[in-house]
């Protein structure tokens, strides 16, 4: 009830032109053993018109925020706390089917998003229907036409076809083309390049990048693939067990990465370290945050940590330009722990090395 | 009747394509160019609309009993007005309604059909010289024979007609040139085990369908009110035609034993043709055991699609809301399976004999709701798994993410992955639920006397075993024991066309016997 109030008082931190203000998100699962915070405490905001990445290992919550954010929580899960604000209606609060349609979603695996005993046709008029209460030929006709807009030849054969009659990168077209039927303000994709092969990935990358030219999209590009983030995105953000841990514009990640996390991830995009040298990678994997935040979750596997990261966690502290928003959560850049960093910090030059985290424990 | 054949045919085809009508019509603008290409194909015949030449053979079958058609249907309307409570005036409306409706009914009943026992008849009798009465002259046996098999032919056309017509379609309508479905389909055609079943199913409904014409008389002449009706026969001692009640007819045909019975296949003293023999009372035990088929189908249907329809419900409603939800079934249901069924079938047929609904068909209806009420657990087990497999995958997730109801995700993405395995529980339970039928009334209990039912015969026979008279039990045993096998290997025909990976040899889920 209090929601249009409070969105007035407290702008949310992205700007005043925030499409999707993410703010303070939790989304627990209950199960019998734990209580599991896949989404612990996550901000970040989207833009009219922009590409937001979302990027992080397996396990770190990336799913579950895009889950979140289209209202796909189910039984043990829920949200239990912070806020969703699209164009500032707080969408926790109930308020997702006012705006089902302005949010639509690209799953990974497209011939799991297409129910296999319907004809494509048959499913895009679905959401015609639904969305813009298109019905009969009119709107069997424009779904020859969103077919089109996402570059399937042949539409007028095409969409009489059931999804196995078409490739994997066709059927993620479909699947956008679906998407876009319900004539979306944000897109968000949720690894929706991860199951095609590198060339079909190119392609769709390409497709998304026209489709938000052409509309004004905004898109939340949620994947694992520093290099889509890199070619795909405006700005990103970094998830870890749950919680950002940082946040740039792409470029100036990528440049200067502020966060142990992200500098290790970077390094180990193949390509960017010698050929000779072996790939570094991070070791351990991203731990089950099962309770509240009491030190730095990357504090073991970070090479940087030092004793404090292990009793204090980190908050969010503004890192480089002040103008390019830039936020780390990371006790590198708190001031207040300069000095027991000094003290601490005895490696050779503060370098990530991806795989000496070991040597100081 | 005939009508209730050709819809079921009908309702197939379009269900094996899912979304097939729509995919039809999409396909009609874009063939613009391969025009001529598809009326090569055409090789049913050269008219180029070879769906009007199969239009045009149903509605010729349908004319050959569209006087029992519309008998039919104008009864069952007439029969439900009468049913359903009317308020004050509207109630006399209503009982106009239903005398105009029963005229109607008369009037359809003048209509000739051809398989009728007015113009197939084989009561006649001999009168020195020739059969007087019978068709055209012949024995009652071979008039008989004549009109059974033309009753199993005509039904056997309109299977062939509803093959056609979805191979027609498959080949000259549908957009798509393959879908899943087709595989199950022709996974369906090979397996000769599942045809078997398929084929004794087919000739059980076939026979309760058309059980008052198929019996060599009927139930109302020849039990319920035997001594109401005359017959002639040939009176050998005197040398001419006599007449007689049925009744005391039955009275000299009583098979009781080893000196005093009618076999299979005899005649009577009367000149009556018993191809199943008679019963110790000298009732035509064939005509017994048509009328028994009929009761037992319609209980067994009715049962099985109420349970069907409450267990796909709560699977569907409880996949899909998870959580709670899932575990108030789960609770109910062993709540239901913990009550014992036939203590519960035994109190709930003697509590409500008295009552309005313990006599609506014979008792038949209570005992299908009860059949319903306590047997869906067993339907929710088996279709709850995949309800759940369903509600995982992504479509589900896509479908709400831009904003589809529930009940249309439901219906339109999660049902289709379940009604195979409702197929092969269904008629599983359906052999089950005969199984059932038959015990309760051989027990005495169930569907009350004088009503045909195939247990009572075995119950009546059951002293003269190990007599001459011994056809009584075994011809009725052997037929429930035939249908149940039927509709067990129909099943596991349906489930093996439905996952390629199950094992016949396996069975897993093999015929699960019903509740009594």
């Amino acid at each position: 009830m209090s929601d249009a109030v409070r969105g007035g008082e407290t702008p949310s931190d992205g700007g005043e032109k925030s499409l999707l203000a993410v703010e303070d998100l939790r989304t627990v699962f209950h199960t019998e053993r734990e209580t599991v915070h896949a989404v612990d405490g996550v901000s970040f905001d989207v833009r009219e018109g922009e590409t937001v990445g979302l990027v992080g290992e397996s396990g770190s919550g990336k799913s579950v925020t895009a889950r979140s954010i289209l209202g796909l929580v189910d039984d043990p899960g829920a949200i239990e706390g912070g806020a969703i604000r699209f164009r500032g209606e707080d969408l926790t609060e109930g308020r997702w089917d006012d705006h089902r349609g302005d949010i639509a979603i690209v799953f990974q695996d497209p011939g799991n998003s297409l129910n296999p005993v319907y004809t494509v046709g048959n499913q895009i008029r679905e959401a015609l229907r639904i969305h813009q209460n298109l019905r009969g030929s009119e709107a069997r006709d424009r779904a020859i036409e969103l077919l089109e807009d996402v570059g399937i030849p042949d539409a007028p054969r095409r969409v009489g076809e059931y999804p196995h009659q078409l490739s994997g990168g066709m059927q993620q077209r479909a699947v956008i083309a679906m998407a876009l039927a319900c004539d979306p303000d944000l897109l968000v994709c949720d690894e929706p390049t991860t199951a095609l092969d590198v060339t079909i990935q190119a392609q769709i990358l390409d497709l998304l990048a026209d489709l938000q030219r052409e509309s004004d999209l905004a898109i939340l590009f949620i994947t694992h693939d520093m290099g889509v983030i890199e070619d795909a995105t405006d700005r990103v953000n970094v998830i870890y067990a749950g919680q950002i841990v940082e946040r740039a514009p792409t470029e100036a990640l990528f440049d200067a990465p502020a966060h142990p996390y992200t500098r290790a991830l970077l390094e180990s995009i193949p390509g960017r370290t010698d050929p000779d040298e072996q790939l570094p990678t991070i070791d351990g994997e991203v731990p089950t945050p099962t309770g509240e935040a009491t030190d730095c979750r990357f504090a073991p596997r970070c090479p940087e940590a030092f004793g404090a990261c292990r009793q204090v966690a980190p908050d969010h502290q503004p890192v480089g330009d002040p103008d390019d928003d830039r936020i780390a959560a990371c006790l590198l850049h708190d001031d207040e722990y300069d000095e027991s960093l000094a003290q601490v910090r005895d490696g050779p030059d503060g370098d990530a090395r991806a795989d000496g985290g070991g040597d100081r424990r | 009747m005939a009508g209730a054949t050709s819809d079921d045919a009908a309702g197939d085809a379009p269900a094996s394509g899912g979304d097939s009508p729509e995919s039809g019509r999409d396909a009609t603008p874009s063939s613009d160019g391969d025009g001529p290409a598809a009326a090569d194909r055409s090789t049913v015949l050269p008219t180029g609309s070879p769906a009007l030449v199969w239009l045009g053979a149903g509605v010729a079958l349908l004319a050959l009993e569209a006087g029992a058609a519309a008998n039919f249907l104008l009864g069952l309307l007439a029969d439900m007005v009468a049913a359903t409570p009317a308020p004050g005036p509207l109630g006399s409306a209503a009982a106009s309604l239903v005398d105009v409706l029963n005229g109607l009914e008369r009037g359809a009943g003048d209509v000739p059909t051809l398989l009728s026992r007015e113009t197939l008849p084989n009561q006649g009798y001999w009168n020195g010289e020739r059969w007087v009465g019978t068709t055209a002259g012949l024995s009652p046996a071979a008039s008989w024979a004549l009109r059974v098999v033309l009753i199993y032919a005509y039904a056997f056309a309109w299977a062939g007609w509803a093959v056609l017509g979805y191979r027609l379609y498959r080949r000259e309508y549908r957009a798509a040139d393959w879908t899943p479905r087709d595989d199950v389909v022709d996974r369906l055609r090979s397996h000769s085990w599942g045809i078997f079943g398929l084929t004794v199913v087919f000739m059980f409904v076939v026979m309760a369908v058309f059980a008052p014409a198929m019996g060599p008389t009927t139930v109302e002449q020849n039990m319920r009110d035997s001594y109401s009706y005359e017959l002639q026969y040939w009176d050998a001692e005197e040398g001419e035609v006599a007449t007689t009640l049925v009744g005391t007819a039955n009275q000299d045909s009583q098979s009781q034993g080893d000196s005093n019975r009618v076999m299979p296949l005899t005649y009577d003293d009367y000149g009556r043709y018993h191809p199943f023999g008679t019963d110790p009372f000298g009732r035509d035990l064939f005509t017994f055991i048509t009328a028994g088929s009929r009761i037992s189908l319609v209980i067994g249907l009715l049962s099985v699609g109420l349970s069907a329809l409450l267990a796909t419900s709560l699977a569907l409603f409880a996949a899909y809301y998870k959580g709670r939800v899932d575990l108030g079934t789960v609770l109910l249901s062993d709540a239901v399976m913990a009550m014992p069924q036939l203590l519960l079938l035994i109190m709930l047929t003697t509590v409500l004999s008295d009552t309005g609904i313990g006599d609506v068909y014979s008792g038949g209806f209570v005992l299908a709701l009860i059949f319903a009420g306590t047997g869906w657990t067993y339907m929710w087990r088996s279709v709850r798994g995949p309800a759940l497999q369903v509600s995982e995958r992504q479509w589900i997730d896509a479908a709400r993410s831009f904003g589809q109801r529930p009940r249309t995700i439901m219906r339109k993405h999660m049902l289709p992955y379940i009604t195979g395995y409702l197929l092969v529980y269904g008629s599983m339970t359906l052999g089950g639920a005969i199984i059932a039928i038959a015990g309760l009334s051989y027990l005495g209990l169930g569907v009350s006397p004088p009503t045909p039912e195939w247990g009572r015969a075995v119950n009546i026979g059951q002293d003269y075993v190990d007599t001459g008279s011994w056809h009584i039990s075994l011809i009725p045993g052997v037929l429930i024991t035939l249908v149940v096998t039927g509709f067990n290997a129909l099943g596991d025909g349906v489930r093996d066309a439905i996952d390629p990976q199950s094992d016949s040899a396996g069975g897993g889920a093999a015929g699960r016997g019903g509740g009594a």
